[in-house]
């Protein structure tokens, strides 16, 4: 059945739906900074995933989104690496100063 | 055959638009022009001062930016590079806003020292990327660059926060402001992907239109998607307005980054913030008149009196409108261009030659427009009620939570959710009454600009005042500052009259901020009759008496309590320049009742065409 369906959008906003998912409960659960930095490119691919599909005119003759959808995952794929590098930064800073990249380190900031 | 001519068409139009919208995009330009400038000289040596480069790059933008033009007269709002950007009174008001307070933040930055020359150029080419997002923010009017712009305001930020090396605080201040940032900017993209894919534009007034003939047949799996993606796209705004419960970020960072950068990320970045939220929720909310096709044959009558189109852009303007159904990228391709000389057209209606086609040519768009906003009425309520429940809980969570702090920058930081609260209740009643009545709802986005231009240089001054008194105690604990007010009088009576006007204390220029925004709730509450807005007045009120207290304890503190010069640990007197720039931030801030006529036309004209 999986083999013979006909693809459409849904299929691909289930992708979608799912990086989404595993990317926010990845933020949430892991400990090591590099684990909740992977789990924010997860989300961002997710919604790019959506973008794609939604641009496509070959799974929506009606009411695509057309070149536009490409350019936005374009523009997020740039702006994810720009955000990466600015976190890993970050990252370095912290281990520099803490030695450890565990996130519940940093707690010396409450109240 | 034909394909060629429209290809050459579009060029055309596309070059034209490009020319038209480069103008006025000059205080950007600038910007990137001095990001550039600052990035070389960082690698060809680390000795120079470019303090006066930046302060120059500043000015320019500010004279460039131009906030005279809204004193002159009137300005139309234009679209810019195909769409993408905006250009009206509130663009510019919150542009020049924004510049103003650059020149005025990079004088501070010099006064008190942080950053160090060898830093310089790095900070300043932060500082202007995230200004250049901000400004960005205040102009967006596609999907796109509302995203882009989030970002390009926030990834400069999050280095800013851990500017002093070597610091503990500030690499976890850093760590805890970036990992928040980028996943509420995920779950933001995510949402737009969604709203995006239901609407098949991402363009704002288009996709009013298209939600306008979405909503009225839409099922309860679209209605589902639609508030979903709402919800995820209010919490990357939240998130930058540090509303609850997307606030937790906002003490940490306060608490460990420098006053200075404090200063820049509370203020700035909140105006901005607001700005986007004005234009995301009436863009939403309402599809403005020069999106509405007229009837074929009354288009056409209007286009006979139009000697002032330029006739060459008005064949492709015609042929994309027609390919819009067919490809949605085409719209943004589209030149709006001869649209809104059509709409002004309309809305003159002295021209007494062409008063009857007029009349007659306004009736149907109109007529059109009342109905699309009349489809759009529970897109306005469900986004003028997600507002409200934000503004309530962070304006209460913010005042209550300040209480218990023992540092002056974590209590600011409270202050400032607090604050961004209150600016938030002033979007209620604005799309409450957006539609039935809009001269309420422009009275209530008059009313949150002048909350902001007060609140501003206000937050500038506390942000001074810390940073000038942490150089020369050495401490940012509130109970270090006690008895200051007999070695630092001026200081402390400036943080003193800056503190009474974020309470709102009569005749102070906070109070005359609050006063615009709750008499614009109360007469929201008077015309939709929504009992939201009640409950937004009745907690605002509240609020202002309780934030009374927190202030008044750090005032106590200062005047009443017992010098003890001990652990003073600064090694920087508090010189004459130092008082000189509090005396000429806070001074004309705190008693703007004098002009007050001058900031109300101000916001009045600022917001004169948003809502049309």
């Amino acid at each position: 059945m999986l083999l013979i369906g006909t693809v459409t959008v849904s299929w691909y906003l289930a992708v979608g739906a799912v990086l989404f998912v595993l990317g926010a409960v990845c933020m949430a659960t892991k400990r090591n900074l590099l684990g909740v930095l992977m789990g924010v490119e997860l989300v961002l691919n997710g919604a790019n995933m959506n973008f794609i599909a939604f641009g496509s005119k070959v799974l929506r003759p009606e009411g695509s989104l057309g070149l536009d959808g490409q350019l936005i995952a374009l523009f997020v794929i740039v702006l994810a690496a720009a955000e990466a590098a600015v976190a890993l930064a970050i990252a370095l800073n912290f281990y520099n100063n803490h030695n450890t990249v565990d996130v519940d380190r940093a707690n010396e900031l409450n109240g | 055959m034909e394909s060629t001519t429209d290809f050459y068409n579009l060029i055309d139009a596309l070059k034209a638009d490009s020319a038209n919208s480069l103008g006025l995009f000059m205080p950007e330009i600038t910007l990137c022009v001095f990001i550039a400038l600052f990035l070389a000289v960082r690698l060809v040596t680390t000795k120079l001062d470019l303090f006066w480069v930046a302060l120059a790059g500043a000015v320019v933008g500010l004279v460039s930016s131009n906030p005279l033009q809204l004193c002159g007269g009137n300005v139309e709002s234009e679209e810019l590079f195909t769409g993408l950007l905006v250009h009206d009174g509130l663009t510019i008001a919150i542009r020049s806003i924004l510049m103003l307070f650059l020149v005025l933040f990079l004088i501070f930055t010099k006064i008190s020292g942080v950053p160090d020359k060898e830093d310089g150029a790095d900070v300043y080419s932060l500082v202007f990327g995230s200004t250049l997002g901000m400004c960005l923010m205040a102009s967006a009017n596609h999907l796109l660059i509302v995203f882009l712009a989030i970002e390009m305001a926030g990834v400069p930020s999050y280095v800013l926060a851990g500017l002093i090396k070597g610091r503990k605080r500030g690499s976890e201040s850093a760590l805890k402001y970036a990992i928040y940032g980028a996943g509420a900017a995920g779950v933001m993209l995510y949402g737009i992907s969604l709203l995006v894919g239901l609407s098949g534009t991402a363009h704002l007034p288009t996709m009013a239109l298209e939600l306008a003939q979405i909503i009225p047949q839409a099922g309860l799996g679209e209605q589902a998607v639609l508030c979903l993606a709402a919800v995820m796209i209010s919490v990357g705004i939240a998130f930058k307005l540090s509303a609850v419960p997307f606030h937790f970020w906002a003490p940490d960072v306060f608490h460990g980054a420098c006053a200075e950068v404090n200063a820049f990320l509370s203020v700035a970045s909140k105006a901005a913030a607001l700005a986007l939220l004005l234009r995301l929720a009436v863009g939403l909310g309402s599809v403005p008149l020069s999106e509405i096709e007229a009837p074929q044959a009354i288009q056409q009558t209007v286009e006979a009196h139009q000697e002032t189109v330029q006739t060459d852009l008005v064949p492709t303007h015609l042929v994309s409108l027609e390919d819009e159904a067919v490809s949605g990228s085409d719209e943004d391709i589209d030149v709006k261009s001869s649209e809104p000389v059509e709409a002004q057209a309309n809305a003159e209606t002295e021209a007494p030659a062409t008063e009857a086609e007029v009349v007659e040519a306004v009736d149907p768009r109109l007529e059109i427009k009342q109905a699309h906003d009349e489809a759009l009425s529970p897109v306005r309520n469900f986004i003028g009620l997600l507002i409200a429940f934000f503004a309530v809980i962070t304006a209460t969570f913010g005042n209550l939570a300040a209480y218990g702090q023992k540092n002056i920058k974590r209590l600011l930081a409270y202050s400032t959710i607090a604050h961004a609260g209150y600016m938030m209740m002033a979007v209620t009643p604005l799309m409450m009454m957006l539609g039935t009545d809009n001269n309420g709802a422009e009275q209530a986005a008059s009313a949150l600009i002048q909350y902001i231009v007060v609140y501003v240089f206000l937050n500038l001054g506390a942000f001074s005042i810390i940073a000038f008194l942490r150089n020369y105690v050495g401490s940012e604990e509130i109970e270090d500052y006690s008895g200051m007010v007999k070695s630092r009088p001026v200081l402390v009576i400036c943080l003193a009259l800056i503190f009474f006007s974020l309470v709102g204390l009569p005749p102070l220029s906070g109070f005359l901020g609050k006063f615009a925004i709750f008499a614009s709730l109360a007469d929201g509450y008077s015309t939709a009759g929504s009992s939201a807005l009640l409950v937004l007045l009745i907690a605002g009120g509240l609020n202002t008496a309780i934030s009374l207290f927190y202030y008044l304890g750090v005032i106590k503190t200062m005047v009443m309590g017992e010098p003890d010069e001990s652990h003073h640990l600064g090694d920087r007197p508090v010189g004459r320049i130092e008082m000189a720039y509090v005396v000429v931030v806070s001074i004309p801030t705190v008693f703007l009742i004098v002009c007050w006529q001058w900031v109300a036309g101000f916001a009045d004209e600022a917001v004169k065409h948003f809502i049309s």
